[in-house]
């Protein structure tokens, strides 16, 4: 069978520009100033809830949620509810006219609970009312008779932790017969061998927090009644595509008939996912029944409880070496607390599992990955998205074995890493760039690691220093998760002006920019000849979910192939009006467009576009890209899982007082190998704020309950994110670009794994700077707040 | 209802508003002023930031009815029509705008800042832009922002011509 031609066109491109400098390029790795920051700065950007201005006559809508973390729901009496001044309806589970459900991968998370509530947060009814105030008030007189259950908020109360079965208790999902939401594993060669002939052997026990998005928007969702019986809706969502389909099925519409369009959105970070399906289909339901405009408006309170969060994880982990310090083998349960539904969970797991061993050389290895449902805020997608849950472990895993074997952990790392050539644990061949061994190597360099570490070693008194390595490997895009494609279209107008869509939208981080760029290079033209519309389900074809590191690589790709095709029939054109030897000798650098040998004759690009209206060429074309497919054996873990890989080392070096328990990070180090450097702003910004944000969650961030599932801290005053008090003094961002054939440039994305290793590498340094064998071991969970790190203090006897 | 007389980016306005309303619900519902953001309700996030009477406050946390005969000055009041101001700029040159929900308050919060302190250390930047949340984590990005602002002023340039901000910056290379 012969290839597509999108995979050619890729490879092509590639293969033309493997050699070229990125510095070479006119518009890839540049500083491009994005194309909304004019609008920016000015507080111009309408985000969902500015759309409100522009709305006559809405209805509000207010989720009422449920006061039990575990109960059956007996009754539900909305008659007080319903007497409220302003309300003109509670709607309840049988009010849905399609399929109450918005379960994201499997159907198990109703829109409104019917039958029983799975943690606070569940919501029991919706009331429809003229104004927000009159809406919430209203929602305290819905009275719902609950049957209290038993509250699981431990996963540690369903599973065994020794077997990994699943204890008898009582059912959150009793309808599934199983509180095992879902179970991966890998089994690779003799780990019992590898274990026996092991002259070291480490083990221990790690923990990994909840960690909420903290997006600065809150949620928000403004559903417009159609004509036809249709509804379009502006909804804070990363993925159009999928929050049409959520809203469709609880509509019960056909697709056409839901529109979907992302306003500008005030961070996502996974988290706009789910929820962006349920706030859409709560306001859908309120706009198709009254034929009014609905808004459903989230506080930061609603916020926190209604959405998503990175899940918590218990692991143990045991990994053998030899004495010269290789890695022999390694032996991992991993369990996920799951919360109340699956949300994105089974593919949250999955990833986990294919990450679970870093980017090592392990021939051995024995690793179950078991997600649990208990009773709190559904896990879900978060940069990351499992891979930061294993990398911690995993990295402090080798930091201790490195001190067992009396080596450094950058040698015994190097010792072990993946490079071009090697097999995964999967056994899938790596077989294009591998800028792994490079980014450690430049990171230790930046960082001043081997001075630094002698330094420190050596400091006296109250405030010590640590100096801390991780290192990690990311698979890109949703690689064996399904199908993986993305689309855009181009559309170049009469005066040469080009309208740019695309179905993936931005979260803030400016991932539609290196779109922006490949455009421009592939067709020749100045990036602010290019418009960005906004991210709607009816610009394109469905161009997959905006996840998974993949809107450069993927998006990119469609991007890519859009432009070739354009500038391959604009070539030919020019070539015949100005007489070019060959289309491949026609330049373009709008606005001249000319033969390579005579840059003297020109035409101009408007002149250009409009010929080719005259003669019928088409300007427009849709890019479409549909990735290599992946593999995966169940039984076994092994395949190829992802189709590239983007490499990472970060350096941390911390500060920590003794007295206190205080951390504070001082200097960040982070290179990443993300294939070539199409938005070079855009990837800095990853570098710094993913570093920012990891820093949050190796250092403060948390999710409290009580004992009956109350989430205690509900608000960005207790729940702390860093501020610019907290930001290290100094960062060095470094980029390698070892290419990938089938990505736009060679590039590989950036967006989950500038997360990834931040944790583990600020956990190290502060191990290190700890210097006690004792202490190294007991740094085995974050976040590290002062009163855990003073209590390791405390316990390994650590004096200044 | 209390009558206010109220100056918003220098246009006085007579209202008239519940006792209980907000400053941020007057700014964006009643006077369509949409740079103020609400991320918390609470003076925790600190995108509602705007100045009264040059004074930074937190909007969502200021009554309306309080505030007869005060001046209030938004993102959209900081450079008189067709212009932009030296800060705004500061913010695209130093290339740290992201999702931008927080830019309004981190460019109020800078505004107040330069006023009161022309040179500012790094240290009084960190503690002045800490009363703004940023997710994306741009903060370094930031403080080089209002480092670059205040040269600007110091050098006398308050106010840039919009249209020629436009064309050296949108969507184009900028230099190292």
């Amino acid at each position: 069978m012969s290839k597509p031609d999108y995979v050619e066109i890729v490879e092509e491109i590639f293969y033309k520009t493997k050699e070229k400098k990125t510095e070479e390029f006119k518009y890839v790795g540049k500083d491009v100033v994005r194309w909304d920051a004019i609008s920016k700065i000015s507080g111009q950007p309408v985000y969902t809830a500015d759309l409100l201005r522009f709305i006559k006559n809405p209805v509000f809508v207010y989720s009422v949620r449920a006061k039990y973390a575990h109960a059956r729901i007996k009754g539900l009496d909305v008659s007080d509810a319903l007497k409220y001044p302003g309300v003109l309806a509670v709607l309840t589970a049988r009010d849905i006219p399609g399929i109450n459900d918005v379960g994201y991968v499997i159907p198990d998370q109703p829109l409104i609970a019917d039958r029983k509530v799975r943690f606070i947060g569940d919501t029991v009814a919706l009331v429809v009312a003229e104004s927000l105030e009159n809406a919430r008030e209203a929602g305290e007189l819905v009275s719902v008779d609950y049957e209290p259950l038993k509250v699981y908020l431990d996963p540690l109360e369903i599973i065994d932790p020794e077997t990994l079965q699943e204890k008898p208790h009582e059912l959150i999902h009793d309808e599934r017969g199983s509180d095992i939401l879902t179970r991966y594993k890998i089994r690779v060669g003799d780990v019992e061998k590898a274990f026996k002939e092991a002259a070291v052997v480490v083990e221990n026990k790690y923990e990994t927090p909840f960690q909420e998005h903290a997006y600065i928007e809150p949620e928000a969702a403004i559903a417009i009644p159609e004509a036809d019986g249709g509804v379009t809706i502006y909804a804070k969502t990363q993925c159009p595509f999928d929050t049409r389909k959520a809203v469709a099925n609880v509509l019960g519409l056909p697709f056409n008939m839901v529109r979907v369009i992302a306003p500008a959105l005030g961070g996502g970070f996974g988290g706009a996912e789910d929820v962006g399906n349920e706030i859409a289909a709560k306001a859908a339901l309120a706009a198709i029944r009254f034929k009014r405009p609905a808004v459903l408006l989230h506080t930061r309170e609603e916020s926190i409880i209604g959405h998503t969060k990175r899940h918590r994880t218990i692991s143990w982990y045991r990994h053998a070496a030899s004495r010269d310090g290789t890695l022999l083998g390694v032996e991992a349960k991993i369990i996920l607390d799951k919360g109340a539904y699956a949300s994105l969970g089974p593919f949250v797991a999955w990833r986990a599992v294919v990450h679970s061993t870093g980017p090592y050389k392990v021939r051995n290895a024995k690793v179950d990955v078991v997600a649990v449902y208990t009773n709190k805020i559904p896990g879900g997608a978060f940069r990351g998205f499992g891979n930061p849950q294993v990398t911690f472990p995993v990295e402090r895993q080798m930091d201790i074995l490195a001190e067992e074997l009396g080596m450094d952990p950058v040698e015994f790392r190097l010792k072990n890493i993946l490079r071009n050539g090697d097999r995964t644990v999967h056994g899938q061949l790596l077989d294009h760039g591998v800028g792994l061994e490079e980014a450690i190597k430049k990171a230790v360099e930046l960082s001043g690691w081997y001075e630094k570490r002698r330094l420190y070693a050596s400091l006296k008194g109250p405030v010590r220093r640590g100096i801390g390595i991780a290192i990690f490997y990311h698979g890109n895009s949703i690689g064996a998760e399904g199908a993986d494609y993305s689309s855009v279209s181009v559309i170049i107008q009469r005066d040469g002006s080009i309208v740019f869509r695309t179905g993936l939208t931005d979260m803030g981080q400016g991932a539609i920019q290196g779109l922006i760029n490949i455009l421009a290079e592939v067709l020749g033209v100045p990036p602010h000849y290019i418009k960005v519309e906004l991210a709607d389900t009816s610009a394109t074809p469905d161009a997959g979910p905006t996840v998974a590191s993949r809107s450069t690589a993927m998006g990119g790709n469609a991007t890519l192939v859009a432009a070739y095709k354009l500038r391959k029939r604009l070539d030919q054109l020019a070539a015949s009006l100005l007489g070019c030897k060959s289309p491949d000798d026609v330049v373009i650098e709008a606005p001249k467009v000319y033969c390579r040998d005579d840059p003297s004759h020109t035409i101009t690009w408007r002149e250009l576009v409009e010929q080719a209206f005259w003669k019928g060429v088409p300007l427009q074309e849709f890019g479409y890209y549909r990735a290599p497919p992946a593999e995966w054996d169940e039984e076994t873990g092994t395949g190829a899982p992802y189709f590239t890989y983007t490499y990472g080392a970060i350096v941390s070096d911390v500060e920590v007082d003794l007295e206190t328990g205080l951390v504070r990070v001082k200097e960040a180090t982070t290179v990443y190998d993300i294939g070539r450097v199409v938005n070079r702003t855009g990837a800095e910004l990853h570098a710094i704020g993913g570093y920012i944000q990891g820093m949050g969650y190796a250092l403060m961030e948390d999710l409290y309950y009580d004992s009956e599932g109350r989430l205690l801290n509900t608000n960005l005053s207790t729940y702390h994110i860093p501020t610019a008090l907290d930001t290290p003094e100094k960062f060095n961002v470094y980029f390698v670009e070892a290419g990938y054939y089938h990505a736009p440039f060679g590039a590989k994305g950036l967006g989950e794994p500038s997360i990834v290793a931040i944790a583990p590498s600020i956990a190290n340094a502060v191990a290190n700077a700890l210097r006690s064998r004792e202490a190294n071991k007991l740094v085995s969970k974050h976040p590290l707040t002062p009163d855990y790190v003073y209590s390791i203090i405390k316990k390994a006897g650590v004096k200044p | 209802m209390v009558k206010v007389s109220l100056t918003v980016n220098g246009v006085k306005y007579d209202l008239d508003v519940p006792p209980t309303e907000r400053l941020l619900d007057t700014l964006r519902n009643r006077l369509g002023i949409s740079s103020v953001k609400e991320g918390c309700g609470r003076g925790e996030c600190g995108s509602c930031i705007v100045l009264v009477n040059g004074n930074p406050v937190h909007s969502c946390l200021t009554l309306t009815s309080r505030l007869d005969g005060a001046e209030v000055t938004t993102l959209e009041g900081l450079a008189p029509q067709g212009k932009l101001h030296a800060i705004q700029v500061a913010f695209i040159e130093a290339r740290g705008v992201q999702c931008g929900f927080c830019t309004p308050g981190f460019i109020m919060i800078t505004k107040a800042l330069l006023d009161r302190v022309k040179e500012p250390s790094e240290k009084e930047i960190r503690r002045w832009l800490s009363s703004v949340l940023c997710r994306c984590g741009s903060y370094p990005l930031y403080f080089e922002a209002v480092k670059r602002a205040a040269k600007y002023i110091k050098e006398g340039k308050i106010y840039f011509d919009e249209k020629e901000v436009r064309e050296k910056y949108h969507l184009k290379v900028l230099a190292r």
